[in-house]
């Protein structure tokens, strides 16, 4: 049998969290040390592990409450630097 | 009140002078009060509680009376919510919720029980009700939700509920929208129009834009009120204000980084110091402020932020208690995180000092949380496990400890014992042994704390030391309630002793619960002796605890075994006492219950309409007053009501009524529903289904017999003894098992059940053709029956036991009882009228002799008739003669019939 030790832990999910307008790179800290990268299109993504589905909303929630417009949500390939993605269209 | 609550939370906000008019909104607004539900659903900075506030001063305060209700986090503790929306409605309008706020202190009382007598003290209010929820986004606690999902739905309709959130709340919106009961209001609606925008930044902020500069501010913010307030402080004593609405324009920032930047930016240090590190604060006072700053003068600075409309909002008319502007707040504390992020933590920690010195422990214990301070955080949770318990925020305790590393509770048995607590409320036995294991373990460590030396095993910490000494009794108290959960009789008993022998003298809920416990233990095992004992120590010492809901579900244990010991008046006795109990405190959680056990006792009694009377009594009463057994428990007894009246269908209803809300509440199952209802179709001709009811439950008349079985083998009985009344050969089967449950009863001290298995061997013998031991045996049972007046268990037998109760009147040495249930019965021997109009009364005997006297028949007839000798015959008619003043048959005869004696009888 092959199950998993009992404090084992997956590699959490990288997400891509898409809004509209550029954030200023002071949110990290607020949105847990997500990198904050503004693309050319005047949207802000803000990316990096998730790990797990509470904590997902809840920083959606912090986006809803400074009134943030939400354009998309992605589950991304770990390995995939986000931040380094062309911005696309 | 009891449960500290904020006032600045009922507050409806003061209402700023210098606001934009929008009297389409307000007008739009004016529909709440023809309408269930309002929602204000818009995103932060839109305007909402402005809106509101506006409409309130304005249309809505001199046609409904107001509630206002600002919510936040902590909201999320049921008991907490309903304590706040209960209290905000009383300010509203006085009368309303008292029921529902003593309910609130007494355990278990379901939330919908609560609101239902919320719902009928808002009916009777005289004209319409606003009740406003401020800030519901907060709100993700399930059971929260499903109240005022149940508010909504169940509103008088002069009731209008106003919800302003900034998402949509989870209530059935799509149907209110369809049935048009839902005012919606949302973002589109609230942002500013290029009007709207120009009259607030000219006209009441008096920047004397030119046209074009304020359309292009509004398509910057997209009429986003919070955007242009921040804007217009950013403009206020510029000279450049063209060239900077460009630049603004024309950059792509998020609309609040750019402008909260330079608003910030052209604040001296100390009121940008200031803001900043006050931002961790979720309500501000002056002595707060100076705590958490260092600094002096906090009152003046936040009098002066409100002067300066720098997004601080006034919690109360006195000025003393302030917030931040929730999405400037946010602003602020991203901002203070980014810049000066070692020192968020000591902020906090001085906040959290600040509160547990000035009595707000849950603010305390938040600001510990969220300065990561877990040590400070599990302090001051541990001080407020009492307080929490009490008010019942089990939730609130539960999230805390939740909240907490497990190696720090780990080390603190009272924060360990309270876990286990928290946990068993829930009926969740998943860790919680291994939470009383820790606790125990460190007990014995509790005395040297503080004295830890490197590898030796962690150090004990107790900061409640006034809640040591209940520690051992608990722990034995919660494992004795783990084994009632598991079904582990022996362990039960085990535990509770043991918590008994721990507890402080003076420990009553403590020893009033174990003894409990073992009361219900020794029930189960049918020791009623001992179960009599034990709950009858438990409901005193709960008494004293002041646990009186306990008290009375105490009460319906004693009566039961009561019952089942065969001494109904004892029963009656303790359920009239606790009656008196909950008289003094009503409503009180099983006030219910106590008139449908008075009503059980007086069916037996066969006082049908005093039964009814208490049953509607109960009824009445409402569910806020019952115990969660009672509605199966009423619908069992009206069910057996019914059968009386000759409706057994409504009868077999009400049966499968309660058995669906069949519960148990760990009580044994002495009366099984279904075993009821097997009688109830017995009694009906309908053997078929009442064997395939024996059959599906395997009973025989072999099974070895226990307590816990005996109503299904009594039943079992009465199925067999129809089966031989049809002429099937079982009579070897039924007196074999009535013998050995006989001897079952007598041994286990059940008095009833030894006067029914009389009463049916009786019909058995009888159906036998054994005559004179039938007659035997009911004579027993009827002599057993009197004392206690027991009616419905010969009456309930229906016709062959009316027939073998006039054999025994028959007989000379017929116990006087048999006479009254002969006249219950209405078809047996002559009624005793009360008013015969004779200085002394015929007897039930002589009035029968009379009647003889009036038929044809003659002495040595008389006597064969009533089976007795010619003298006995001669003794009765002297008896007569004397009583009505004659001296021969004829004249006796016609004085009777001047009386009336005889006229209503057969």
């Amino acid at each position: 049998m092959s199950t998993p030790p009992a404090n084992y832990r997956p590699e959490p999910p990288i997400y891509e969290i898409r809004v509209k307008g550029h954030l200023d790179q002071r949110w990290t800290a607020w949105f847990d040390g997500l990198t904050v990268t503004t693309q050319s299109d005047g949207t802000t993504a803000l990316a990096g592990p998730i790990v797990d589905q509470a904590a997902l909303h809840g920083l959606l929630q912090r986006l809803r409450d400074i009134g943030l417009p939400l354009i998309s949500v992605t589950q991304t390939d770990p390995g995939d630097d986000p931040g380094e993605r062309p911005a696309s269209h | 009140m009891a449960r500290a609550l904020l006032e600045t939370k009922l507050h409806v906000p003061r209402q700023r002078r210098d606001l934009v008019r929008r009297p389409d909104l307000g007008h739009r607004l004016d529909g709440a009060l023809s309408s269930p539900l309002t929602l204000v659903s818009a995103p932060a900075g839109f305007g909402k509680t402005t809106l509101l506030t506006q409409w309130l001063a304005g249309t809505a305060s001199p046609r409904a009376a107001i509630a206002w209700l600002s919510l936040d986090a902590r909201d999320n503790d049921p008991a907490l919510f309903l304590a706040y929306l209960v209290t905000a409605m009383q300010k509203a309008a006085p009368g309303v919720g008292a029921t529902a706020l003593s309910l609130l202190e007494s355990p278990g009382t379901s939330t919908e029980a609560i609101l239902v007598t919320v719902i009928n003290d808002l009916a009777a209010v005289d004209g319409d009700v606003v009740v406003v929820l401020d800030d519901y986004h907060v709100i993700d606690a399930r059971d929260v939700q499903e109240s005022l999902a149940f508010l909504v739905e169940n509103l008088p309709s002069h009731v209008h509920l106003v919800v302003s959130s900034r998402s949509d709340p989870a209530l059935p919106l799509a149907r209110l929208r369809a049935r048009g009961e839902l005012v919606e209001i949302r973002a589109a609606d609230l942002r500013f129009t290029a009007e709207e925008a120009a009259a607030y930044l000219n006209d009441v902020m008096n920047l004397a834009l030119t046209p074009q500069d304020v359309a292009s501010l509004e398509r910057r913010t997209e009429g986003w009120i919070a955007a242009l307030q921040l804007a217009a402080l950013s403009l206020r004593g510029r000279d450049d204000s063209t060239a900077f609405i460009a630049g603004f324009a024309g950059d792509d920032r998020y609309v609040v980084d750019y402008l909260a930047e330079e608003v910030l930016q052209r604040q001296p240090d100390d009121v940008r110091d200031f803001l900043l590190h006050t931002s961790i604060l979720s309500r501000m006072t002056g002595p707060l402020c100076d705590a958490v700053t260092g600094q002096d003068g906090g009152s003046a600075m936040l009098a002066a932020l409100e002067r300066a409309n720098l997004f601080v909002v006034p919690l109360d008319d006195r000025r003393q208690w302030y917030r931040y502007h929730h999405l400037f707040a946010d602003v602020l504390r991203a901002r203070v995180l980014d810049e000066q992020p070692a020192r968020v933590a000591e902020l906090h920690r001085l906040a959290s000092d600040w509160h547990a010195r000035n009595g707000d422990r849950a603010e305390a214990v938040r600001h510990a949380l969220a300065g990561g301070d877990f040590n400070r955080a599990a302090d001051v949770v541990e001080l407020a496990v009492p307080e929490l318990r009490r008010t019942r925020q089990e939730a609130t305790l539960r999230r805390w400890l939740e909240a907490l590393p497990n190696e720090l509770i780990q080390v603190r048995p009272v924060l360990s014992v309270a876990y286990a607590g928290a946990l068993l409320i829930y009926g969740e036995l998943d860790g919680a042994e291994e939470r009383l294991r820790d606790a125990e373990a460190h007990l014995e460590g509790a005395g040297r704390q503080g004295r830890a030396s490197a590898g030796s095993p962690p150090v004990t910490v107790v900061v409640d030391r006034a809640a040591l000494p209940a520690l051992p009794s608990s722990i034995a108290l919660y494992r004795a309630a783990q084994a009632r959960i598991r079904g582990d009789v022996a362990s039960t008993m085990a535990h509770a002793r043991r918590a008994i022998d721990l507890a402080p003298d003076d420990d009553h809920l403590a020893r009033g619960a174990a003894a409990g416990l073992l009361g219900l233990a020794y029930w189960t095992l049918g020791d009623l002796e001992a179960a009599h004992r034990w709950y009858t120590e438990a409901s005193v010492r709960l008494e004293q605890a002041g646990h009186l809901s306990d008290v009375l579900g105490c009460t319906i244990a004693v009566a039961d075994i009561c019952t089942a010991q065969g001494r109904l008046h004892e029963a009656m006795r303790t359920y009239q006492r606790s009656l008196t109990l909950a008289a003094a405190h009503s409503p009180l959680r099983g006030e219910a219950d106590m008139h449908v056990g008075m009503a059980q006792i007086l069916r037996e009694h066969n006082d049908i309409d005093a039964a009814r009377a208490h049953l509607n009594t109960s009824r009445d009463l409402g569910e806020h007053a019952a115990l969660p057994q009672n509605r199966y428990r009423w619908r069992l007894v009206m069910g057996r009501l019914r059968q009386i009246d000759g409706d057994p269908g409504g009868a077999l209803q009400l049966l499968d009524e309660a058995e669906q809300l069949y519960i148990s509440d760990y009580f044994p199952d002495v009366r099984p529903i279904p075993a009821v209802r097997a009688r109830v179709l017995l009694a009906q001709g309908r053997l078929d289904e009442a064997v395939r009811w024996a059959h599906d439950r395997e009973l025989s008349a072999d099974d070895e017999l226990s307590y816990l079985r005996e109503f299904e083998h009594l039943t079992l009985a009465r199925i067999l003894l129809a089966r031989g009344v049809l002429g099937e050969d079982c009579w070897n089967e039924t007196t074999g098992l009535l013998r050995r449950l006989l001897d079952a009863a007598e041994r286990g001290g059940r008095a009833g059940s030894v006067t029914e298995i009389l009463a049916l061997q009786a019909l058995t013998e009888q159906a036998r053709g054994d005559g004179q031991a039938a007659i035997a045996l009911l004579r027993r049972a009827v002599t057993l029956a009197e004392p206690e007046g027991y009616v419905r268990i010969f009456l309930d037998e229906g016709m062959p036991m009316t027939s073998l109760l006039q054999l025994l009147a028959k007989q000379d040495d017929a116990p006087g009882h048999v006479r009254r249930l002969l006249s219950a019965t209405g078809s047996g021997g002559p009624r005793v009228s009360a008013s015969q109009g004779l200085v002394d009364p015929l007897s039930a005997r002589e009035l029968e002799v009379l009647r003889m006297l009036g038929s044809d028949m003659d002495g040595p007839e008389i006597a064969r008739q009533l089976v007795v000798s010619l003298n006995t015959v001669r003794t009765h008619t002297k008896n007569i003669y004397a009583k009505l003043g004659v001296n021969n048959r004829r004249a006796a005869v016609r004085r009777s019939n001047d009386l009336g004696l005889l006229s209503r009888d057969q």
